[in-house]
């Protein structure tokens, strides 16, 4: 054991005694060069000290007059060694100012690096892959592929042995969370269990890769790299459109889009000849940074901040370099200067664009997942203004209007006109011309008016109430009060027989509606039968002076044939003294209740349009025709029409950011310090020297573009599998798979890396072909069940003796309850939704008016899709999301932290959307689970897990529901209030107190360590 | 209530999982929240230190821990600690061109053609044995003036609202680095037993146009999210998620984490992963947290005294005076670093109508935090900070007669009190406009050089490798202010 850690040891710290050539430089020398003598004697020109260049050997070896800092092969006479020798403070190396100190094996393995000769190489990550000699395979030693060959040849070097393969169980579920994200539902585990034929593994993988949830998976984890974001960050953080771009990205890699199409189009697609829409589309990328509209700002320094953005996450994904560390000054590590990065900076400087709201260039660009939709929607807004533009006969279409009312059933709403009006309180009510009845004289606190009216009509459905304005009601408001509203506590009608008085009958009242209500005050309340407070209608009043309709729908229909005598009484008894309405009006209708709406067409205009053209007066033909043009015109209500689509466009298919030049090029200084308006030198395109050179004439963002791609590019293809194999082990062969610069770490499988670099290009850029390769691999496949002494002496598993474990990501984590809780919608796109969380967060970080908006929590099948759709806000991210370690989005993130927290616990514990997912889950356990608890148990335990749960996890989880059932049956409110958790409603079918000691079941399964954890 | 039965069990898992260790329950749990990772072997420190880096503190430290009340949107310097006599002659008067010297503006003043400089309408005294000068806006602060430093010498580059926030709580003007609260749990770790290391209070706003705040002015950038700022909320759970659900009745919370546990530990024995250990941990301190939390936050328990101390006021959740005093009750249970957020500063219009209500908002809680740390012997050894991302210009915005001042990064003022900082003095001088710094310029970078070493950190031994550079807090800039040092 000890030996062995020993071995690790060794392999890691990249000291390599046995090697009788000296040190190697790149894994041994040169970190130790590069942290601590690069940043005054590396590639910066201007930070360099005494002249003297210690990363490259003609510069470390040069004469400095009489002596060398290296001499190779002679220690004893290289000014170096002997400065990291000096004990003397002014002589010593590193000085101490900076604070860095070479340990004593450091100082020997530099010593013994010059006495070998002092050899330089160059950084492997700048030299492209070549192949390698695949090794052999040991004997007796599962191999699948050549990655097998390559990982065995590492452990044989360090004596250990690979892991047997997992079991099936283990391995559906890891195949399905690392293709999809999601966990393998039964029937996915059970036809993978029973398949005993050959290549039933690979039959599964295949079957997880064809999955539209593949593409969702894949692209959530590029959304972390293009630092994708439903808002616009910074100050006020205001929402954004890109969510078109999201989709597609997903829908690239349900399609498998080659890698190289993926990366031009992405960064150049608008260059291309007759890009598409599609292809302009995919350049949102570079637009998916923060955008500032903080009032106040200078313009020019946040439209350079934007282009250093793309600058710098254009070289994180594609380069793995860490080029910003170039803005300011010649990179202190990697050999790019600051001129070189000004270059690359010029090929992202041309969009017209400003600092300030830079939004533009956008474009009203389709999902790729919906497009249909939109063409539909641009043919009929087309058919529709090709409609306006026609002539029309308005006089014919009148008549057809006016024969299309006169035929049908019902009156409308016929205006009562009132007989008597009294005020209990002693209000002086006025009828109007118009029969509204006008409220003046003193404001008595509390005050019901009764009103009298008949009708003929002896079938009456509904009353309709308008709460009408007038000058003298205070502010030319609605409401009695000083502050203009009104509260009515209750609306009571009585109806009598106009025959014969005697016989009446209380009309009850089932349903009110009102075109306005305020919040807490709806009209409902004013038909509840009470008048307690806050109990009423009220419409606003102090901030909204205008007019509101109430209508209130009878239980059954009323009156009396041969008419009918009303008696209405509005009762203001609230609290709320002297909150009368001003100017009620009262109407009745007789047409059925579902077709009832709030303005229907005026009785007098039905009759009018009853009448035979020639019997009506001209004064009758002149109103008809001018409530026609004003209610009815075709114009109008196509434009109507119109308003309503493009509106709908405007939701489904708004503009969203894409990249364009502009037609002059700007022009592109050095600037100093970083600084906007500090401008040097005027650079022109071009790429670092250290990397292959650009083809000719080829300049521009494209050429750009299509260099990352061209196959003897060393780094392309080394950094994407990289990120494959980081995603599938948790680790890359690199670990900093953002910097494959000096200061990042040496890839652990050196040969391996470069074998599906290769691989990967031989391929065409095939995606799904390295996802399946890896997959396939004997070493994805190895058990993760290998005891303490494994992980401890081997916690990251970078020599990969087992098989990859790791905790959920934060989206998979939710994914992976609402799958099992069969609550998961899987609609694929569209427009981000609104989950559940905490109330205020929004709010209590900005509630500037104007500038804030609270969180607008969704309903129904929004609270239910996958994560990545989740409304993703810069400054207040999504607080679940964010306690499981999702980024905020404002720059590129190559490797999430991992973190294991007490929060963690609280989310999983306490969260409306575990909570309320348990309950789905305990209902599927219930219902679908079978007869016995057992059975019931094992069926969500399965669910979750994927496998059968042992006999003493069955027995406790057991005693969970039993003990849950007895404190349920008991305390039935308690239950009640847990099956309540959520929006979504419980089954009723089900008894409460089962149901409830299920989900305190369930709620334990979701809490497992194991249900948020694959491998 | 909570059953012992149960309890026992609980502590007795843990034993069996944490083998001899002797620090107490929840300890694995609070190195995976606060620092380090005791499940891969990393030790903790002397004094019950939970996580945090070897070596650090680098030097005995004066103070143990940080009060800071950012006060968000700048409040103005020269109407509250920055007594200019010589503005009564200037008074009207234009600012002249070389004092401005090419400063940049604001968009917000750039275009204006007049630049009036406006005398403060308030009165400033001396107080204390001090003699320090205080406006007559801040009654309370001009009582416990002998125990904090002005410095009216800061300065900073930004002069908009969000890179000057940005870069006062991270040491940049861009999003994207760790904040100073998560740089010292990272750092320092933790020595609350039940609780965060860095805790974030809002008040809650008044000021109707007051500037937006961020989660990441309390995140962790590039450092694990573990040490990100936990907010303390007013409303609705304390903690986000920390109440159970309804019906999830809390006498079954216990038997099911004790369930869990045992679900947990028959996965570890069977895979051996330390990520299961450190899991059951993780659930133990949210169980912990359950209970002090709410404990925390119940502030029944304090005496008349304290009300009287901070006003009535501070019965009020979310006031500015209630987050003081859960300040003071978070720097006894041992939390690192405490950040109250106040916001409403930003007048760019009537000054004479916001600022005094803005000043009577905060001056009572912040006095008495003073006042309440000193008697209770804490104030030597914590360190409380008062001010804004930058000041305001001396001159007028919009009409002298409803005058605003606008965003002024060139000079302004600030208070630290307590843990190494010397009482009863006045840092640094600005000229007679109030519009540069004439002696002893404290940039942002040097205040945070200055908080690191009041905690015993050397501000550039304080770094982490992130994408091959070992970033600080400091950046490459810093210089510790030995002037105010005690």
């Amino acid at each position: 054991m000890k030996q062995l850690t020993l071995l690790i040891f060794l392999f890691f710290s990249g000291v390599c005694l046995s090697r009788a050539a000296g040190p190697d430089f790149n894994s041994d020398v040169l970190p130790i060069l590069s942290n601590n003598c690069f940043q005054c004697h590396g590639p910066d020109a201007k930070a360099r000290k005494a002249e003297l260049r210690l990363d490259l050997r003609e510069g470390a070896t040069r004469d400095l007059g009489g002596y060398r800092a290296v001499s190779p092969g002679k220690p004893e006479e290289s000014e170096i060694i002997s400065r990291i020798l000096s004990d003397d403070s002014e002589e010593i190396m590193p000085p101490p100012k900076v604070k860095k100190q070479l340990t004593a094996s450091e100082k020997e393995i530099l010593r013994q690096w010059v006495a070998s000769g002092a050899e330089y190489r160059e950084h492997w990550a700048f030299v492209a892959p070549a192949q390698a000699e695949i090794p052999v395979s040991p004997a007796g030693r599962v191999v699948k592929n050549p990655i097998d060959r390559f990982v065995l040849a590492r452990l044989k070097n360090h004596n250990l042995k690979p892991s047997s393969e997992a079991t099936r169980s283990t391995l559906i579920r890891r195949v399905s969370f690392s293709l999809t994200g999601l966990p393998p539902t039964l029937e996915e585990s059970d036809r993978f269990l029973a398949d005993n034929a050959p290549g039933a593994y690979d039959r599964m993988v295949n079957r997880y890769l064809d999955s539209p949830a593949y593409g969702e998976h894949m692209a959530r984890h590029w959304l972390d790299l293009a630092r994708y974001a439903d808002s616009n960050g910074y100050q006020y953080d205001t929402e954004r459109q890109q969510w078109v771009w999201r989709d597609w990205v997903i829908d690239a890699y349900n399609r498998n889009k080659p890698f190289d199409e993926f990366t031009i189009e992405q960064l150049a697609g608008d260059l291309l000849p007759q890009a598409s829409e599609q292809q302009r589309l995919a350049t949102g990328f570079n637009r998916n940074h923060g955008i500032t509209i903080e009032g106040g700002i200078i313009d020019e320094e946040y439209r350079t901040e934007y282009v250093m953005d793309r600058v710098v996450t254009t070289s994180q994904v594609w380069l793995a370099m860490t080029m910003g560390c170039a803005r300011c000054h010649d990179h202190k590590y990697d050999a790019i200067s600051q001129k070189e990065f000004y270059q690359v900076f010029h090929f992202f400087n041309q969009v017209p664009e400003r600092g300030a709201n830079g939004f533009a260039p956008k474009q009203r660009l389709a999902s790729p997942l919906a497009a249909t939709r939109k063409q539909e929607l641009e043919n009929e807004l087309k058919r529709l203004k090709e409609e306006l533009n026609k002539p029309r006969n308005l006089d014919a279409l009148l008549e057809k209007w006016t024969s299309q009312i006169a035929g049908q059933p019902g009156g409308g709403w016929q205006i009562l006109s009132p007989k008597t009006m009294d005020s209990t309180g002693g209000s002086t009510l006025r009828k109007l011309d118009d029969n509204s009845i006008l409220a003046g004289g003193t404001n008595p606190p509390k005050d019901i008016y009764e009103i009298t009216a008949g009708t003929a009509s002896g079938k009456l459905t509904a009353v309709r109430l308008e709460a009408l304005t007038h000058e003298t009601l205070p502010g030319g408001g609605p409401g009695r009060h000083s502050n203009s509203n009104f509260v009515l506590s209750e609306f009571e009608l009585t109806a009598a027989s106009a025959r014969n008085p005697s016989l009446r009958k209380v009309v009850k009242f089932v349903k009110a509606k009102a075109d306005y209500s305020q919040a807490n005050y709806e009209v409902s309340k004013a038909i509840d039968g009470t008048v307690d407070n806050p109990n009423g209608w009220a419409v606003d009043g102090p901030t909204r002076k205008k007019p509101a309709t109430a209508i209130f729908i009878a239980k059954a229909p009323f009156g009396y044939e041969g008419g009918t005598l009303l008696r209405f009484r509005l009762r203001h008894e609230g609290n709320f003294g002297a909150h009368g309405v001003g100017r009620p009006r009262l109407s009745v209708t007789d047409d059925p209740a579902g077709s009832l709406r709030l303005q229907g067409i005026p009785a007098d205009i039905r009759l009018i349009a009853a009448r035979n053209p020639r019997d009506r007066t001209s004064q009758q033909a002149g109103k008809l025709k001018e409530y026609f043009l004003k209610h009815h015109n075709p114009d109008r209500m196509i434009k109507e029409r119109i308003a309503t689509l493009e509106k709908q466009q405007t939701a489904s298919f708004p503009e969203t950011m894409i990249m364009q030049d502009m037609a002059r090029p700007r022009a592109t200084h050095i600037l100093h310090r970083g600084q906007y308006n500090e401008r040097g030198e005027k650079v022109s395109a071009g790429v670092p020297a250290i990397f292959p050179a650009m083809r000719k004439n080829h300049n521009t963002r494209l050429g750009f573009a299509q260099w990352l791609m061209d196959p003897t590019h060393p780094l392309t293809a080394r950094v994407a599998v990289n990120r494959y194999w980081q995603q599938l082990f948790g680790t890359g062969l690199v670990k900093t798979a953002e910097d494959f610069g000096i200061q990042g770490e040496l890839p652990s499988h050196p040969a391996l890396l470069d074998w599906l670099a290769l691989e990967f290009i031989r391929s065409g850029w095939d995606t799904k072909h390295m996802y399946r390769l890896i997959l396939n691999s004997a070493t994805y496949r190895q058990t993760a069940n290998v005891g303490k002494a494994a992980y401890r002496s081997d916690p990251e598993n970078r020599l990969l003796a087992r098989g990859p474990r790791m905790r959920l990501d934060a989206e998979e984590i939710r994914d992976s309850l609402l799958a099992s809780s069969g609550l998961l919608v899987r609609q694929l796109g569209g427009k981000s939704v609104y989950p559940y969380q905490p109330k205020g967060l929004w709010m209590e970080l900005n509630n500037r008016p104007g500038y804030s908006k609270a969180y607008p929590q969704g309903k129904g099948d929004d609270l239910y899709r996958r994560s990545l759709y989740t409304f993703w806000k810069r400054t207040v991210p999504s607080p679940m999301l964010k306690t499981f370690d999702a980024p905020e989005r404002e720059f590129c993130t190559t490797r999430r932290s991992k973190t294991n927290t007490p929060l963690q616990a609280l989310v999983m514990l306490n969260g409306t959307q575990f909570v309320e997912a348990a309950r789905h889950l305990a209902q599927r356990m219930l219902i679908e689970g079978g007869e016995t608890l057992n059975e019931r148990i094992t069926y969500g335990f399965r669910l979750v897990n994927a496998r059968v749960p042992g006999q003493p996890e069955l027995a406790l989880l057991r005693d969970a529901y039993t003990e849950n059932l007895q404190h349920y049956q008991s305390n039935g409110q308690a239950a009640l209030q847990l099956l309540q958790v959520g929006d979504s409603p419980f089954n009723n079918a089900l008894n409460q107190a089962k149901l409830a000691a299920m989900t305190s079941v369930a709620r334990l399964l979701f809490n497992l360590n194991e249900s948020i954890t694959k491998g | 209530m909570h059953d012992l039965f149960l309890e026992s069990r609980l502590i007795e898992n843990r034993r069996q999982f944490f083998g001899r260790s002797t620090t107490g329950i929840g300890v694995a749990a609070l190195s995976s929240l606060l620092g380090g990772n005791l499940a891969r072997g990393e030790k903790t420190g002397k004094g019950g230190r939970i996580g945090g880096l070897e070596g650090i503190p680098h030097f005995a430290p004066k103070a143990k821990r940080v009060i800071y009340l950012l006060q968000s949107g700048a409040p103005s310097q020269v109407d509250l600690l920055d007594h200019k006599p010589s503005l009564e002659k200037l008074h009207m008067q234009q600012l002249p061109g070389d004092i401005r010297d090419g400063q940049r503006l604001t968009g917000m003043t750039a275009g204006q053609k007049s630049f009036p400089m406006i005398k403060s309408p308030w009165k400033f005294r001396q107080h204390g044995q001090s003699g320090t000068w205080i406006s007559d806006l801040l009654p309370h602060m001009a009582e416990v003036v002998d125990d904090i430093c002005v410095v009216r010498s800061m300065h900073t580059e930004a002069i908009n609202h969000d890179p000057a926030v940005t870069f006062f709580q991270s040491g940049h003007q861009q999003p994207g680095r760790p904040s100073i609260g998560s740089w010292l749990s990272y750092g320092l770790g933790s020595e609350a037993e039940n609780l965060p290391s860095f805790v974030v209070l809002l008040s809650k706003n008044t000021f109707h146009q007051a500037q937006p705040l961020y989660d990441r002015l309390w995140g962790s950038g590039f450092l694990p999210s573990r040490y990100q700022g936990v907010k303390f909320r007013s409303q609705g759970d304390p903690v986000l998620y920390l109440n159970d659900p309804a019906g999830g009745s809390s006498k079954k919370r216990l038997a099911m984490l004790d369930r869990l546990a045992r679900l947990n530990r028959i996965r570890e024995q069977e895979i051996g992963d330390p990520e299961i250990t450190s899991r059951i941990a993780q659930y133990e301190m949210a169980y912990r947290m359950q209970a002090s939390v709410p404990e925390l936050a119940d502030i029944s328990d304090e005496p008349e005294s304290t009300f009287k101390l901070y006003g009535e006021e501070a019965k009020v959740p979310g006031s500015h005076a209630a987050n003081c005093l859960l300040a003071r009750r978070l720097a006894e249970r041992g939390v690192r670093f405490i950040q109250l957020f106040h916001r409403g500063w930003d007048h760019h219009s009537n000054v004479q109508r916001y600022l005094p209500t803005l000043a009577k908002e905060t001056d009572q809680g912040s006095a008495a935090l003073i006042a309440d740390l000193k008697r209770r012997d804490m104030l030597d050894e914590t360190l409380v900070i008062w001010g804004g991302e930058f000041g305001r210009t001396v001159y007028a915005q919009g009409n002298p007669n409803s005058f605003g001042r606008d965003h002024h990064p060139r000079c302004f003022s600030i208070w630290m009190a307590g843990g190494g900082i010397k009482p009863g003095i006045t840092y640094g001088q600005t000229d007679d406009y109030c519009y540069n710094v004439a002696k002893d310029p404290v940039h942002v970078h040097d205040f945070h050089a200055t908080i690191l070493h009041c905690l015993g950190i050397d501000h550039e031994r304080l770094t982490h490798r992130f994408q091959g550079r070992d970033y600080r807090l400091t950046d490459v800039h810093g210089k510790v202010v030995r002037g105010i040092l005690s």
